[in-house]
């Protein structure tokens, strides 16, 4: 997406003329054969632009410019010639002399930009379906540890929810996702290569391991006429991740930043003296129990810390032919939980030279990444109900002097009989004596080979092979000081370490074909796609105790390959009309025979109705129109479901073995098996307007889309006795999403001369999503919850949303306090029961927006982005199983309430946690962050720059959540979270 | 330009070889040490016992991976567990039992029986017995003549398939007896249906009773003669046993009276070498699977705290029944707090001790001390009586090999249920003698260091129903006998929370049978919901 607007060179109607002039006159020379040459500048900078490349329109015939921005070709007269650059706007001239001086212009129109898509590239100008292109030049700014938040808020349709955790993955969803059962995560494919969405256990996360300062632009294919060329994976949108690449004049990146996080929140409990009152108040016989200290447990576990990366690349020609980018970076980010940290050094290098007169086109991606992390376990929920009148530290405590609850019974060993028993572990020893410390070692990267035949312009081919290789080795440390102990009841402390690994490899080639006749202009793709997955997870078991129960397990997934045929065809007429036809025929090693294969068509059109109805305004610049249906499918049921179709027999485990007479049998049972999965099939249905007023200075688009998806793969009940479960993968069901996506982008201020700029970005996306058909129209009930053993709180549904809230309805006196276990008799049988349960509300969002702002003054920038969620409700278990009196004893010891339980009274948990009072209204509007940044242009020289920039992360929040953060991971529960730390950063980049 | 042509031609070969090479990496096969495909399973000849082994197994194991794994969908892996479930539905419906944490979903509906199709718990039981059925389906389908004689399998290990083979139909009968018992009716599948999604015909109950007659009855003389096949393993007591149960229960399954044919297997188990250990709470400890009590135990179901990993009955008895005041978990193996005082006893159970004859009794185990008798509300832990039954200490002190799973197995089946059988056969008019009926009592009485002992004028139904609460409480049998005695439903007898009121109300006839559970009803529409539900 790119923001900053202006004129349009073709549509300039003096220029429109001059071009007529330009382009007839050749005419007279039509046919004969020239060599043109000339240099390539950028108009903005002046300086000389290498690698641009520069092809005759409707043809494969081109070349790329060299180190100097040079180029030259054959070509005839009144062939017209395209220069393209990323990041530059595409400029096409007739050839009118031997010698063309051309100047691109730098943020030029967005619609003339080059975007990559699957298996090629496009223009937004001629895109027929609904992508979004976001470059490096406008990505988020602040705190962007992952690459994923690059693009925050920024693309309609998009949703981003990332953790509080250093390196914390995210939530990404791409219109809400399609899927109930299966993934719902949209296909990441880097430089050409999906990678997998299964995060590596030790890593973070997917995209933790890769540096976003790697990334030049992101495309976001979203409707299925866009995304169905990636067939099987495509149903729920398509990242496309392009990386940095070389370039010819040397060029050297510096960047550094650094800040401080900082706790923004805590859950409200009572304080010490608080909790004093309230149980001489509520129940006085606990008050024996209450300790002398003042202890906020949250502070205690949280800290400030801090986060910095710094990258250094260095870009340039290798031997003056080998385009070349190495870089480096580092990013060290520590959390605000006691211990938790995350660090990363990568190093990547890129090469994409030219051979043969460029006929062949060579670019290798290689990134090597090293992670550290160190995981801090969850204590948030002890640290809300550990008694604050106790202290940290005990100076008699036999457990490394902090405070815990024991109660020594003189048989001279500490073990399990010591200690109070299930009493809560002091939450801040528990974090300080667990080591659990994980390296993570990835690399990906990919070679590509584009063949131009020669002899045969037209045609090219490509060869793409690509790798993405993790391992993780990681270990777990508990001190024999912390009270935790074995299964026997010792208190030795415990060890444990593990390895995972997994590797996915891509061969992908394909050919291209590009042929204009007269109006027609016809772009095909047919290609071949080859990917598998491998991988395995080791561990150690519980190394102090020595029993066969904790033994080593090494588990081997069972291999997915998916291979694909594609093709694609773009017609287009007098450049108004265009129409795409795209087909994928797919095959997964996670299906019998007879279902593997399965067929994914797409076609698109779009029509440029300004060009024809009135092309000579410039107040209505741009109007197209685009209508897209497309199939396609889903078979990402996660990496252990494999081979859910085979006669698979599985032995037991140590601790899982039978017993005849004194003799242990290894078991061997039959596994839940499907010989009948097949892809679920999500059809597409998109139509949208492009516009675009005042010469483009606004522009946006309005689409709308339905998206029906069938035979979803779900985990549901089968007919008990025919299977091995009761329960297991099978297709069934419709689903059906539908939504609005509105954008615009508006210079409201335009630079005359470095004076006042602002330009600002908004999009919003309404989507509703309904539950069309289940299995026999069987309820699923999900979402569990804490406070009992496996409870859940919402429910699958047909006519409702997925992950609907399942409660019963609060009864409320005359005062408007909630009557504690007054639930309403819906039926009215007289007897109140699960029958009982109503569907209330659910965590889905009506609305989604974002904001962008960037200013400018001088050398002054001021930049802040803004998040909205409206209609999306929460769970509050942090409440409903926690804010009850009765919880004041935690069986021999006190423990502390969520103050709320001040505006229910209410004292028995098990009488309350399914009211529907625990449903809130969690809409929000968030500001991710501001930054002020300042530049010194023209440093030492020309090209030489440094800017240094101030700003905040998590600024604000503005919600009438009761909770700590109204932006939560599962579907809507609200069980504590890792709280998102705010960020108070200063960075500098220069540029040589 | 000869290079290009060359690199051109070798491109294209490439991709070609690729092309046609790589459509048969979409045939996989599992990766995974400890996966196979049954074919490779069953290569191996230990694998016969392995997969009996399994089939037994999902009586105790939830999965192949621990405790906390289940291949049981809809409840958290440990409710899942076979006996569990069982004891769930059996105990907790009742005066026997009350389960503290209502707020684990199922329990609070089964406590108040107020359960209705949605209770996770009952589809949790419903699946695993179901289950159960499904894996004795499977080992007889890979035990067919057919696959046997292919497969090379001959001389002792084919006569050792013959006896497993009948002890999978057993433990399939006994799934169907479950079924029958809790539910009324059940799909009926067997070896000869498709595995996937077959959606089985609808058996009656009446179906139900004669399969299993006749299923047990064909068995019989292919196991082992009573006590002489490996401990945990069926034998032809196990199968009498389940013959007499159904026997007993006749009227209330098929409204038919065949309490003589109980009686002649009560008596064949009688006769057949069995023996009361000498003390009674030795059946109940970390070693009952050693010593004397192996010669009482007549079926159990094998727990260990290290390699039979679940969270079945005994583990959830020995660790609910530690009470929240006095914190006792040590004296029988487990943490000195337990699970906080999980399950404590109603009044109506508790009276049955403290006004009968049974205030001296090995059996009392009632803790009283700072407690009220009665329950006035759930969730207050501190009041009702706790019971001392169960142990995961062994009979000479030792500790069980972990702290919370514990070593003890589930009898199942045991020799002093079959006396009592015996006297309410007699005294249903089955036959048999009175005096036989009478020492039969006195036995256990005897064996509890009761001094008080009956006389053949004492000996009537309202005894023995007292008799099999004091001696058999816990152990899965009370909703059964309350019906059979006609007072589970109804207001014969109203309990503590029946009905979900602190002093307990009639409940409808209908709950004498569960409904099936919503969940298995939609996957297969041949199933019919149970009257009132």
């Amino acid at each position: 997406m790119r923001f900053k607007l202006k004129k349009r060179f073709l549509l300039n109607p003096g220029k429109c003329f001059l071009s007529f002039i330009v382009f007839a006159l050749p005419v007279l020379f039509y046919g004969q054969g020239m060599t043109v040459s000339g240099t390539v500048t950028d108009a903005t900078a002046g300086t000389l632009l290498p690698g641009v490349n520069v092809i005759i329109k409707g043809t494969s015939k081109g070349t790329t410019t060299d180190f100097d921005g040079n180029y030259t070709l054959q070509a005839s007269t009144g062939d017209i010639l395209q220069f393209s650059y990323v990041g530059f706007s595409t400029l096409e001239l007739p050839v009118s002399s031997a010698t063309m001086y051309v100047a691109l212009k730098q943020d030029e129109n967005v619609l003339d930009q080059v975007v990559v898509i699957g298996y090629g590239t496009t223009t937004i100008k001629d895109a027929t379906g609904s992508l979004t292109s976001v470059t490096s030049e406008d990505f988020n700014r602040g705190n962007i540890v992952t690459p994923e938040n690059l693009l925050s808020g920024r693309v309609a349709g998009l949703t981003i929810n990332t953790g509080g955790e250093p390196g914390s993955g995210s939530t990404i969803r791409i219109r809400g996702g399609a899927s109930l059962g299966a993934s719902n995560d949209p296909l990441i494919v880097i430089n050409g290569l999906p990678i997998d969405n299964n995060t590596i256990g030790g890593s973070r996360s997917v995209l933790s391991t890769i540096n976003p300062n790697e990334i030049e632009s992101f495309t976001v294919l979203k409707d299925a006429s866009a995304t169905a060329i990636y067939g099987s994976r495509a149903s729920n949108g398509v990242i496309i991740i392009t990386t940095k690449k070389g370039g010819r004049s040397l060029q050297v990146n510096f960047d550094a930043q650094i800040g401080i996080n900082t706790l923004r929140d805590k859950v409200d409990v009572f304080s010490a003296d608080e909790l004093r009152a309230l149980v001489a108040e509520q129940r006085p016989a606990l008050l024996p129990l209450l300790g002398n200290a003042n202890t906020d447990w949250q502070d205690e576990i949280y800290r400030n810390s801090i986060t910095s990366t710094q990258n250094l690349s260095v870009s340039g020609s290798l031997f003056e032919t080998i385009p070349t980018r190495v870089s480096i970076g580092r990013t060290y980010q520590e959390g605000l939980r006691l211990t938790s940290k995350f660090e990363r050094n990568n190093g990547s290098l890129a090469m994409n030279p030219d051979f043969f007169d460029n006929h062949l086109k060579v670019s290798l991606n290689a990134n090597a990444t090293f992670a550290k992390n160190r995981f801090a376990g969850g204590e948030e929920a002890n640290a809300i109900t550990f008694d604050p009148t106790q202290p940290v530290y005990d100076v008699n405590s036999p457990f490394g002097g902090y405070f815990q609850y024991y109660n020594i019974n003189g048989d001279d060993v500490l073990d399990a009989n010591d200690l109070v028993s299930d009493a809560p572990f002091n939450p801040v020893a528990n974090l300080l004596q667990t080591e659990s410390i994980s390296n993570v070692k990835r690399f990906y990267g990919n070679l590509k080979l584009d063949y131009n035949f020669h002899f045969f312009e037209d045609l090219t081919a490509t060869i793409n092979m690509g790798y993405d290789e993790q391992s993780s080795d990681g270990y777990v440390s508990v001190s024999r000081q912390n009270p935790l102990s074995q299964s026997d009841g010792s208190i030795v402390g415990s060890e444990s370490n593990y390895n995972n690994y997994q590797r996915n490899k891509l061969f992908d080639g394909y050919l291209a074909y590009n042929k204009e006749l007269g109006k027609f202009n016809i772009d095909a793709t047919a290609g071949y796609s080859f990917q598998k997955f491998e991988s395995s997870q080791y561990v150690s078991g519980e190394l102090l105790n020595d029993q066969v129960d904790s033994e080593p397990i090494l588990t081997v997934d069972t291999n997915l390959v998916l291979l694909g045929f594609f093709a694609r065809t773009n017609f287009s007429f007098n450049d108004n009309y265009l129409l795409t036809l795209s087909y994928r025929r797919d095959g997964t090693s996670r299906f019998s025979k007879k279902n593997r294969w399965g067929n994914f068509p797409a076609a698109a059109f779009a029509w440029k109705i300004k060009e024809d109805f009135f092309p000579e305004s410039e107040d209505f610049s741009t109007l197209k129109l685009r209508l897209g249906f497309g199939i396609t499918g889903q078979q990402d049921i996660g990496r252990t479901n494999s081979d859910l179709f085979l006669q698979r027999y599985v032995r037991g485990q140590p601790a899982s073995q039978y017993q005849f007479g004194d003799q242990v049998i290894q078991i061997g049972i039959p596994q839940f098996r499907n010989e009948n999965l097949k892809w679920e099939e999500t059809s597409t249905y998109n139509a949208g307007f492009d516009y675009g007023f005042f010469n483009d200075r606004i522009t946006g688009s309005l689409e709308g889309f339905y998206k029906e998806s069938k035979d979803l793969l779900a985990n549901a009940a089968i007919s008990d006795g025919s299977n091995f479960s009761n329960a297991g993968f099978q297709n069934i069901g419709d689903f059906v999403s539908q939504g609005v996506e509105f954008s615009i982008n508006t210079d409201v201020f335009r630079p005359a001369d470095r004076g006042f700029s602002w330009n600002v970005n908004y999009n919003a996306t309404f989507i509703d999503t309904e539950i069309k058909k289940l299995a026999l129209d069987a309820d699923q009930e999900v979402g569990g919850i804490s406070g009992g053993t496996g409870n859940t709180v919402q429910i699958h549904r047909v006519g409702y949303t997925p992950y609907a809230f399942y409660v019963y309805k609060q009864v409320y006196n005359t005062e408007g306090r909630p009557i504690e276990g007054g639930y309403a008799d819906l039926n009215g049988d007289n007897i109140i029961n699960s029958s009982d349960r109503y569907i209330h509300k659910n965590g889905t969002p009506d609305v989604t927006m974002g904001f962008l702002s960037n200013m400018s003054y001088g050398d002054f920038d001021l930049s802040f982005n803004l998040r909205a969620s409206l209609g999306n409700y929460i769970y509050n278990n942090v409440n409903s199983s926690r804010a009850q009196y009765d919880l004041l004893q935690n069986n021999s010891v006190v423990a502390n309430l969520p103050v709320s339980v001040l505006n229910t009274g209410f004292n028995t948990t098990e009488d309350v946690i399914l009211s529907d009072y625990f449903i809130e209204n969690a809409s929000f509007l968030k500001m991710d962050n501001i930054t002020l940044g300042y530049t010194i242009p023209n440093l030492w020289s020309d090209s030489a720059s440094l800017r240094i920039s101030a700003g905040v992360q998590n600024v604000f929040t503005i919600t009438d959540y009761s909770g700590l953060d109204p932006e939560v991971f599962e579907n809507g529960i609200d069980n504590t979270l890792y709280p998102r730390p705010r960020t108070y950063l200063v960075g500098m980049n220069i540029r040589l | 330009m000869i290079n290009i042509f060359k690199l051109k031609t070798l491109g294209i070969l490439g991709c070609f070889v690729l092309l046609t090479g790589c459509t048969g990496e979409l045939d996989v096969e599992p990766g995974d040490p400890n996966a196979f495909l049954a074919d490779d399973f069953y290569s191996d000849p230990s694998a016969y016992v392995e997969g009996l082994a399994g089939v037994y197994a999902n009586l105790s194991l939830t999965g192949t991976n621990g405790a906390d794994n289940s291949n049981i969908a809809g409840l958290d892996a440990g409710t899942s567990q076979y006996g569990r479930g069982l004891w769930n539905l059996q105990e907790l419906t009742t005066d026997e039992a009350l389960w503290t944490w209502e707020n684990d979903p199922g329990l609070r509906e089964l406590n108040r029986d107020t359960w209705t199709a949605d209770n996770v718990v009952l589809r949790g039981m419903f699946g695993r017995t179901m289950t159960s059925v499904a894996f004795a389906n499977e080992y007889l389908r890979q035990t067919s003549d057919e696959l046997l004689d292919g497969r090379g399998v001959s001389g002792s290990l084919r006569d050792d398939i013959i006896v497993y083979r009948a002890e999978a139909r057993f433990l399939r009968a006994l799934a169907y007896y479950h079924m029958m018992d809790l539910f009324g009716k059940a799909p009926f599948v067997t070896e000869n249906d498709a595995v996937g999604a077959y959606q089985a015909p609808q058996y009656t109950r009446a179906e139900l009773f004669s399969f299993i007659e006749s299923e047990l009855t064909a068995i019989l003389p292919q196991l082992k003669d009573p006590l002489q096949n490996e401990y945990a393993r069926a034998d032809k007591a196990a199968a009498w046993m389940l013959l007499a149960k159904i026997y007993l229960n006749a009227e209330v399954y098929i409204g038919e009276d065949h309490y003589a044919d109980c009686l002649s297997y009560c008596e064949q188990i009688i006769n057949s070498g069995y023996q009361l250990a000498p003390n009674y709470l030795n059946d109940f400890m970390a070693d009952n699977d050693q010593g004397l009590s192996r010669q009482e135990i007549i079926f159990p179901v094998v727990s260990d705290g290290i390699v039979t990993q679940n969270y079945g009955p005994t583990t959830v008895m020995i660790n609910g029944q530690i009470g929240s005041l006095e914190q006792n978990g040590e004296q029988f193996g487990v943490s000195a707090g337990g699970w906080n005082g999980a399950i404590r006893v109603t009044q109506g159970f508790s009276e049955v001790f403290v006004n009968g004859s049974y205030q001296n009794d090995d059996r009392n185990t009632l803790i009283t001390e700072n407690r009220t008798i009665n329950i006035p509300d759930v969730s207050t832990r501190d009041k009702g009586y706790i019971t001392a039954k169960w142990s995961n200490r062994t009979s000479t002190g030792e500790a069980g090999s972990a702290i919370e799973i514990v070593d003890t197995d589930f009898p199942m089946f045991r020799l002093a249920d079959v006396y009592l059988m015996y006297a309410e056969a007699h005294l249903r008019g089955g036959g048999g003698t009175l005096s036989n009926a009478v020492d039969y009592v006195n036995a256990l009485r005897e064996r509890a260091n009761n001094s008080s002992r009956i006389t053949a004028s004492d000996l009537n139904l309202n005894l023995i129903l007292n008799e099999r609460t004091v001696e058999l409480y816990w152990e899965a049998h009370r909703r059964q006998d309350l019906i059979r005695f006609g007072k589970f439903t109804g207001g014969a007898y109203n309990w503590s929370w029946k009905g979900s009121t602190a002093n307990g109300i009639a409940i409808s006839e209908y709950r004498k049978l569960f409904p099936i559970p919503s969940a298995s009803l939609a996957a297969n529409p041949n199933l019919t919901q149970n009257p009132g539900y």
